[in-house]
């Protein structure tokens, strides 16, 4: 089966993710479910069309390869590589989430403060680390490249939904 | 301002203030002041509503103004007071829940005018019945039944941390209880992954790490609580909780008739409430 899929789908539910904390901060009313939801949307949108860069480069390096078979198998393995370091750091941010949102709030603190705070710290980390895997499962230089273009557009979408839209504070 | 900074060693700071825009005679811009002071309390809310501040209150409060109405006679209207309220955000989550109950009344009063305009504003926007002053809160025209701050007791420093609470003390209040971030090891590098992860502005993510070296001890808070009239307490002190768990803690007074009913409406809970003498034997 091609990473592709679960690649693309991690991409989006991070973009989604990164509209709301793009947004979050920015609004001091109590009651914003509604505004929450819309940042996440935004997210979204902003998510899809930066997951066109990488989608263009593999394209590009299967159109341009001597032998597309061999590339595409390249491209395959990495992605499979690319994709191990991100399901743990999904995982680790899902579990997070849900300790968060289901435990009393002492234990919530804890998901918090240990979790889903150093989390989004970390996750340029945990995109060096996919592109480390990329190359280490025999995806070469074309799945690096991919793998790169990849990590920047969704490290994008966060500054990108905040300045187009949650730039100053929410009123 | 700057010269003051760099005196006291936080170059950090006199940097930060550096780059805020200044009027023709080298003032800074109150306008400017306002709205950056507006935009890192709206991002300190974030941190309040992801610690889950206002449940961690009204597990407290709860129980505490159960006490206050038993011991009540005859009924008196209750009223909380939130001092230094900032944008008033646990005064709004209260009053948007209604987790205190109908009978209390939700004041929040600060200092900073822009701040108590927005949250006024932001209470309007919302259709919140609670009330914002700008001015001191020991000033207020109706007396407080319990006072009630969150992050606030780390800005004093020396005999003003006893001389806020001696306020209080000689005031009608029954009660007080305010919540600050708890003074452990790991305080200031959790402040400064979590206010680094969450903050924006070069001013929140140097205020959350200076604010968690300048917490007061489980030790230094009782000693300045125990004020006349009043039975000073520490819910959740060090050695009774996880650090990961308890970034926030409270000091509480209370009129010392209170404490038992207090006790009882805590019912197990009651075992993180330690007195001085207490205190004492958690820490050895």
């Amino acid at each position: 089966m091609t990473p592709a899929a679960p690649l693309v789908t991690l991409g989006l539910v991070d973009a989604a993710f990164s509209g709301f904390r793009a947004y979050a901060g920015r609004d001091a009313r109590i009651r914003k479910r509604a505004a929450i939801v819309r940042s996440a949307l935004r997210g979204l949108a902003v998510g899809a069309v930066l997951l066109l860069a990488p989608a263009v480069t593999a394209g590009t390096v299967l159109l341009t390869a001597d032998d597309p078979a061999l590339a595409y198998a390249a491209l395959a393995a990495g992605g499979a590589g690319y994709l191990r370091p991100l399901a743990v750091y999904a995982t680790t941010v899902v579990l997070s989430l849900a300790a968060y949102f289901v435990l009393p709030f002492r234990v919530s603190t804890l998901a918090m403060v240990v979790g889903l705070g150093p989390l989004t710290l970390l996750r340029p980390l945990a995109i060096v680390a996919a592109c480390l895997g990329a190359l280490l499962n025999g995806g070469g230089f074309t799945s690096l490249l991919v793998g790169s273009v990849a990590g920047g557009a969704v490290l994008c979408v966060e500054p990108i939904v905040h300045r187009r839209w949650y730039a100053s504070v929410v009123h | 301002m700057i010269r003051q900074l760099e005196e006291h060693g936080d170059h950090r700071a006199a940097r930060i203030v550096a780059s805020l825009p200044t009027g023709r005679d080298d003032v800074l811009d109150p306008h400017a002041v306002d709205r950056l002071l507006v935009g890192v309390h709206t991002e300190l809310q974030r941190l309040s509503e992801e610690l889950r501040i206002g449940e961690r209150l009204v597990h407290l409060l709860g129980p505490l103004l159960a006490a206050v109405r038993a011991a009540a006679t005859p009924a008196r209207p209750l009223r909380l007071v939130d001092v230094g309220c900032g944008l008033g955000y646990l005064i709004r989550w209260l009053a948007a829940t209604h987790a205190l109950g109908p009978d209390v009344e939700l004041i929040g009063v600060d200092l900073d005018a822009a701040l108590v305009g927005e949250a006024a504003r932001l209470a309007r926007a919302e259709g919140l019945h609670c009330r914002f002053v700008h001015g001191n809160a020991f000033d207020l025209p109706e007396a407080a039944t319990v006072y009630v701050s969150t992050g606030v007791l780390h800005h004093f420093r020396g005999p003003a941390l006893a001389e806020f609470f001696r306020a209080q003390a000689s005031s009608p209040a029954l009660a007080f209880c305010h919540y600050d971030i708890a003074a452990t090891r790991l305080a200031p590098v959790g402040a400064w992954a979590f206010h680094r992860a969450r903050m924006r502005h070069p001013l929140g993510r140097h205020d959350g790490v200076v604010s968690a070296l300048r917490a007061h001890s489980d030790e230094a808070l009782l000693r300045a609580a125990a004020a006349p009239g009043i039975r000073p307490l520490l819910y959740e002190p060090r050695g009774m909780s996880n650090p990961f768990c308890t970034t926030l803690r409270p000091v509480l007074g209370i009129r010392p008739h209170l404490e038992a009913p207090l006790r009882r409406a805590l019912g197990r809970a009651s075992r993180r409430l330690v007195g001085p003498e207490q205190l004492a034997e958690v820490v050895r």
